[in-house]
């Protein structure tokens, strides 16, 4: 017999966190599930116990405090567009939301899901039956990284694109486990480490993504891929201006976590570029090559400094 | 297991489901909801794409526990009482559908895309719109422009930005006339309501469900097989391994290398090696997880150039074959002489291009059930050529020919992916014997891209020379292809490569070497525009070199040396209707060609390309002395014609093109006939749809059938009447004479004909006629016709990132006479797409033997977005031997249209594409080393 699978249609924050202290190991959030589900589908993801999130409606609401907004983590990345003080404020955001998947996945996609969205690699994002073949790399419990050719550490790339914008937004995530919450930038959960790329409690949940609005931010967003739909990252840049004068560059798809690089308008604009550039650990685990990546990563951010006017 | 209740369509339903399953499964499993299509499992395709309480959901991706109590709406719930949504009715009027597989997910999607339209900015707006929201629904047919067509035009009728166009008037019901009319696919109302039956949708009671255990190893010895284990496993019902099917097969008779699983030795990743038949899917497929396999490695080869050295006795992929090594077909014919004409010629240039594999991409995953009875075997599958299927199973079953009844329902794309017999079908049938129930399989889009057979990769070198004045003097190829581990349609490949290059320029001193090796990976075969395209695109680069440099516009080139209609190639292929001229003339005028070209700016150009294809193959893949396409014509009381024909509609409308056909001959509606194809216990043979052959000679056995029931009908009238044949008429569904003497409802026609007598049955045939030289080899690529085009490309090139885009292509193909223009449209358009993804970003990519991007969302089909204005022309030539003139579209149109955006890439920036898909790190590359080549020249 085959072992008989769970699934929760989680009504309320506290059911979903107790169901998933009573099984550690075996269970899996789903929010929209659009990149769990294929990685079910695929092998990689091996929880048995689905405990979906998306009922729970206090995490859907888009409110506005003194200084900055709270968007719930399970608002759509198709919803997104419909508050007009994200349209109004974040034009980024938007088209960072827009850049993602297809028309239909974002419909059911989350931005809470997408932030935590799972690195990837050609040579883990595969079957079991394929990985296999290939000789199960560092991210599936291999001993080695295939995309390197043997190195020891994993370089899945990182990809979820409104994470690249929001931290050029200087977000927040608020976050719910053990009965309390706290609030931490976003950029902090990221690990770099391709295996487990985020330093985030399993059984804890997003509740909400807070963004600053008296910043006065002005953005510019760019995702290199070979379609114009239907494409995850090859790289993402975000760079946002803000009324002071601070300089937020921001880089996905080129790292196992997104890169941050933070300065002025009185830098230099190219040293700010080459730091970004030097940052990257990009690998061949993509359709662009490692050295053509690198390269955009300048001529993205060069753009963007013009399309600031800078 | 949970029970839910969900509210489909308007019914209640009480359901049992697997905690994990997926919406699309109970709706088409448990439901028996069909019309949702299921083309990747993997969000990445959109054809699942259902309603949930309104909103449109993929339901592949979605799990069903999570709407307890939802209301969903699938394809069936669209149409209303019988009458199709008026969304339903564009998608059909415009010729939208094509295989029909993406349409109820294009339909799903549309319907809720529309509503949340902005009109405020205008009809670009709106159109754009359209494109961004549908950009996640793949079809690989159309080229998604008529269903852009079809969405845009409901949604500016919806939104009040174009009146409603009157019922009736503009209804694609009332369309009169046959050849020449543009008309819908006879069976699009189906497909566009999701009823139409596909391969997986038709469930056989109490069938078993097959999965496959495929090879980890390119190339290993299997020692051992363990099923204990698996055995074990309760639901498992059988399981078969290589050696109970040691008969080899293969398409064709000089390569039957191919077993239904591997018997002493895996040759590629992903090679079945042992099936499980069990009470469900993923009985059977854990069931493959507990089989153990012991292997022994063997050297692999996985590069053609590996496969070029010799090899030890036992490190040859396959034993038969002459060489010492891997190659498994050498091809070499020479014309004239190429020495002469080198030294003949002004200027010469040399260039060595490299192809990846492309494979088909079809929406619809190759699915198969067999069952045996008291008649012997039947299958039910995705398959273009039930002919040579039913030969194999007969072959491999080891029962007569009698005993094979193959039927194949809708399907959905084929493009030559699924005109091989294969492993999968023979192993259904082997085990649906072994067990008495029916046996069921369906591919996973991975095992579909494993199955292959798709487009060769290709490395070769071509040397051309030209006069100073633009004539051609020679052209040499050089060609190596990689096979894969199989042969397929190898050896017609090989020639391909070659000969199809002898056309459409005039050319005196012309050879080529080919030779296709066999590697350890999955098998290479037919695709559309098969062997050609790859050659097409270095000769059609090679001239545009070659202009530039006796600094000529290629167009007047291409113009000096086209060959003229009713003259003979180099190596005896007889050209009668040629449109060359005409295509490339309609591409110029269309894109301004000569007020713009070589005036534009840096980093924008033109580029052109031609292309020559055969309009079905000559010779038969299996020799003999039958009829390339017979069609069987049957006139009963009700007065209902009803063909049967085996040939096989994969989409591109061939049941509709012989309705049309013997609805010209008998001057009768479209109402009064029924297409009955592809099953070869009731339909006489067709050799099935390859080589572009199917409206050639099915449609000359259709129009030769129906005149013999029309002599039937004249000699039965002019028994009972008073008049001669040559007075008697038919038109409208009536036979009469002009002074009206005579003047015969259609069911009076059938009154006289049938009388004392009954159902009157015909028969009409295609036989091609004797063609060809006198040489070995000279049968590869004669075709009775030949089919000629142009294409000009427009593209953007980003100097600073290397990104190609396309911002126009327009084409112009010579179809001899559009039988059906709206059909032949689609299939333009349908080519072109297809073009623009192997040019742009298709591309089957190894690691080490296993393929890389086995799956929609990395295996890089163009999406709407992806996809630029394509304009289709149509040119009539109206070929001597083609019924009524017509001549293929299906396949030909593709090879113009990848170089002629290349050479736009070289006119754009100076950089020569050697290498497909275009990189944009190469074009990047080049324009660098170009600059400073230059700054070099410069100082
Ligand atoms: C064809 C295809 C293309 C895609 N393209 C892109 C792309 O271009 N860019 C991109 O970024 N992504 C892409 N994705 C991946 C995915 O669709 C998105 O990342 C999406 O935003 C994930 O959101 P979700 O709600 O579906 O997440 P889920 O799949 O539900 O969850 C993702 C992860 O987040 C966890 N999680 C979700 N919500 C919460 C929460 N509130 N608190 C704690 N944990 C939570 C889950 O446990 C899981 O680990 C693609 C997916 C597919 C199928
Ligand atoms: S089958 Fe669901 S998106 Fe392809
Ligand atoms: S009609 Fe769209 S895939 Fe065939």
């Amino acid at each position: 017999m085959i072992a008989e699978k769970l699934y929760l249609k989680a009504e309320s924050l506290e059911q979903a966190i107790y169901e998933a202290n009573g099984h550690p190991d075996s269970f899996r959030y789903i929010a929209g599930g659009t990149d769990v589900i294929v990685n079910k589908f695929q092998g990689n993801d091996e929880s048995t116990y689905l405990i979906d999130i998306s009922g729970i409606k206090e995490l859907k609401n888009v409110v506005t405090a003194e200084n900055h907004i709270e968007i719930g983590s399970l608002v759509t990345l198709d919803d997104l567009q419909k508050h007009k003080i994200i349209a109004d404020n974040f034009p980024i955001l938007l088209e960072a939301a827009h850049s993602v998947a297809s028309p239909m996945i974002r419909k059911t996609a989350t931005l809470g899901g997408n932030l935590l969205c799972e690195n990837r690699c050609s040579f883990y994002n595969q079957t079991e039956w394929w990985r296999e073949a290939v000789g199960y790399c560092l991210k599936c419990e291999g001993d080695i990284c295939i995309a390197t050719g043997g190195k020891k550490n994993c370089f899945s790339k990182f990809v979820a694109d409104t994470a690249v914008a929001l931290i050029s937004l200087n977000a927040s995530i608020e976050i719910f486990e053990n009965n309390t919450t706290s609030i931490i930038p976003l950029e902090s959960i990221y690990t770099g480490d391709g295996v487990s790329p985020r330093n985030f409690n399993k059984t804890s949940i997003i509740k909400s993504i807070h963004i600053p609005t008296n910043n006065g931010y002005k953005g510019v967003y760019k995702k290199l891929r070979q379609r114009e739909s239907l494409e995850f990252s090859s790289l993402t840049t975000s760079v946002t201006i803000d009324k002071l004068g601070e300089i937020r560059i921001a880089l996905g798809g080129v790292d196992p976590k997104p890169i941050l690089i933070v300065g002025t308008i009185k830098d230099d604009l190219q040293s700010l570029i080459t730091k970004a550039v030097k940052k990257a650990r990009i690998v061949d685990n993509d359709v662009y090559s490692r050295e053509y990546r690198k390269e955009m990563i300048s001529v993205y951010l060069n753009r963007s400094f013009k399309e600031l006017g800078k | 297991m949970k029970q839910i209740k969900l509210k489909i369509n308007g019914k209640q339903y009480d359901l049992l489901v697997n905690n994990h399953e997926m919406l699309s499964s109970v709706i088409r499993e448990k439901v028996g909801l069909t019309g949702t299509k299921v083309g990747c499992d993997q969000g990445s395709c959109g054809a699942c794409t259902v309603l949930v309480n309104k909103e449109p959901v993929l339901s592949c991706i979605t799990p069903a526990l999570r709407f307890d109590n939802a209301e969903i709406t699938t394809i069936e719930a669209i149409a209303k009482d019988g009458e199709l949504h008026e969304l339903q009715e564009k998608f059909v009027e415009k010729g939208a559908i094509q295989c029909g597989f993406c349409t109820p997910g294009m339909v799903m999607t549309s319907l809720s895309l529309v509503p949340t339209l902005k009109k405020e900015d205008g009809v670009e707006s709106i159109i754009h719109q359209i494109k961004d929201g549908l950009s996640g629904n793949l079809c690989r047919c159309t080229g998604y422009k008529k269903i852009i067509e079809a969405v845009a035009e409901y949604a500016l009728e919806k939104h009040g930005l174009k009146p409603v166009s009157e019922k009736g008037k503009s209804n694609y019901k009332t369309i009169s006339g046959a050849v020449g009319v543009g008309r819908p696919y006879i069976e699009a109302e189906k497909k566009v309501k999701g009823s139409a039956d596909y391969a997986d949708d038709i469930v056989s009671k109490n069938a078993l469900h097959c999965k496959f255990l495929r090879s980890i190893y390119p190339h290993a010895k299997i020692e051992n097989i363990d099923l204990t284990e698996a055995l074990k496993l309760e639901g498992v019902h059988y399981i078969a391994t290589g050696k109970e099917l040691p008969i080899k097969f293969g398409v064709l008779p000089i390569s039957q290398d191919e077993t239904a699983m591997a018997v002493e030795k895996v040759r590629y990743i992903g090679e079945i090696v042992a099936a499980v038949a069990a009470d469900s899917e993923d009985i059977a497929a854990e069931a493959c997880k507990l089989i153990k396999v012991q292997y022994k490695r063997i050297k692999e080869f996985l590069q053609i150039d590996d496969s070029l050295n010799d090899v030890g006795e036992n490190e040859k992929i396959h034993e038969y074959g002459k060489f010492n090594n891997n190659i498994h077909k050498k091809a070499e014919l020479r014309f004239g002489d190429q020495q002469q004409g080198l030294l003949d010629a002004d200027v010469t240039s040399k260039m060595s291009f490299e192809f990846e594999g492309i494979n088909h991409g079809f929406t619809e995953p190759h699915a198969a059930t067999a069952f045996w009875d008291e008649n012997g075997l039947t299958i039910t599958t995705a398959t273009q050529v039930p002919h040579y299927l039913h030969r194999a199973l007969a072959k491999v079953m080891e029962v007569p020919l009698s005993r094979v009844r193959v039927i194949k329902p809708y399907l959905g794309g084929g493009f030559g992916g699924k005109s091989d017999p294969f492993p999968h079908e023979v192993i259904v049938s082997h085990i649906a014997r072994k067990t008495g129930r029916p046996v069921r399989v369906r591919l996973t889009r991975e095992e579909v891209f494993l199955t292959n057979h798709g487009r060769h990769p290709s490395k070769l070198t071509v040397q051309m020379g030209i006069s100073k004045d633009g004539f051609m003097k020679v052209l040499d190829a050089d060609v190596a292809i990689d096979g894969g581990a199989y042969g397929s349609f190898g050896v017609v490949t090989s020639y391909y490569n070659g000969v199809l290059l002898q056309a459409p320029y005039k050319l005196d001193n012309f050879g080529f070497r080919t030779y296709r090796v066999y590697t350890n990976k999955p098998q290479c075969g037919a695709m559309r525009g098969h062997g050609a395209v790859n050659t097409r695109f270095a000769v059609e680069s090679m001239i545009d070199e070659l202009a530039n440099k006796i600094k000529m516009d290629p167009c007047e080139l291409r113009m000096k040396n086209f060959l003229d209609s009713n003259t003979l190639t180099v190596g005896h292929y007889r050209i009668t209707s040629n449109g060359s001229r005409e295509s490339l003339q309609k591409v110029m005028e269309q894109s301004e060609w000569k007020k713009r070209y070589g005036k534009l700016k840096t980093g924008h150009g033109l580029g052109v390309g031609c292309g020559f294809f055969i309009s079905g193959s000559a010779l038969p893949i299996i020799w003999n002395e039958l009829p390339q396409s017979v069609v069987h014509l049957k006139l009963d009381f009700d007065g209902r014609v009803l063909i049967t024909s085996g040939a096989s509609d994969i989409g591109q409308g061939s049941d509709t093109m012989l309705a049309i056909i013997v609805s010209e001959v008998l001057g009768l509606g479209m109402d009064k006939l029924f297409v009955l194809a592809a099953d070869t216990l009731i339909t006489p043979v067709d050799f099935g749809s390859y080589s572009s052959r199917v409206t050639f000679m099915a449609g000359n056995a259709a129009k030769d059938a129906a005149e013999n029931l029309k002599k039937e009908i004249i000699d039965a009238i002019i028994k009972v009447k008073e008049i001669s044949a040559e007075e008697l008429n038919f038109a409208d569904s009536r036979v009469f004479s002009n002074d009206k003497k005579v003047d015969l409802s259609w069911l009076e026609v059938v009154d006289i004909l049938t009388a004392k007598r009954g159902a009157v049955s015909v028969s009409g045939k295609y036989i091609s006629p004797k063609l060809g030289g006198d040489f070995k080899g000279s049968g590869a690529g004669l075709s009775p016709s030949y089919t000629f085009g142009a294409v000009v490309a427009e593209v953007d090139v980003d100097t600073e990132t290397g990104q190609v885009k396309i911002l126009n292509v327009w084409g112009a193909h010579d179809c001899g006479k559009a039988l059906n223009p709206l059909a032949v449209e689609g299939q333009l358009e349908g080519s072109w797409h297809m073009g623009i993804g192997q040019a742009m970003s298709e591309q089957m990519k190894y690691y080490n033997g296993l393929l890389v991007n086995n799956n929609f969302l990395d295996y890089k089909i163009p999406t709407t977005l992806d996809t630029p204005p394509i304009h289709a022309n149509i040119i009539e030539t109206n070929d001597p031997e083609g019924p009524f003139g017509a001549k293929e579209a299906g396949e030909g149109a593709i090879h113009p249209v990848l170089p002629a955006i290349a050479n736009a890439v070289f006119n754009a920036v100076g950089v020569r594409i050697t290498k497909l898909p275009i990189s944009a790190e190469d074009v990047l590359n080049q324009i660098k080393a170009n600059k400073l080549s230059k700054e070099k020249s410069l100082a």
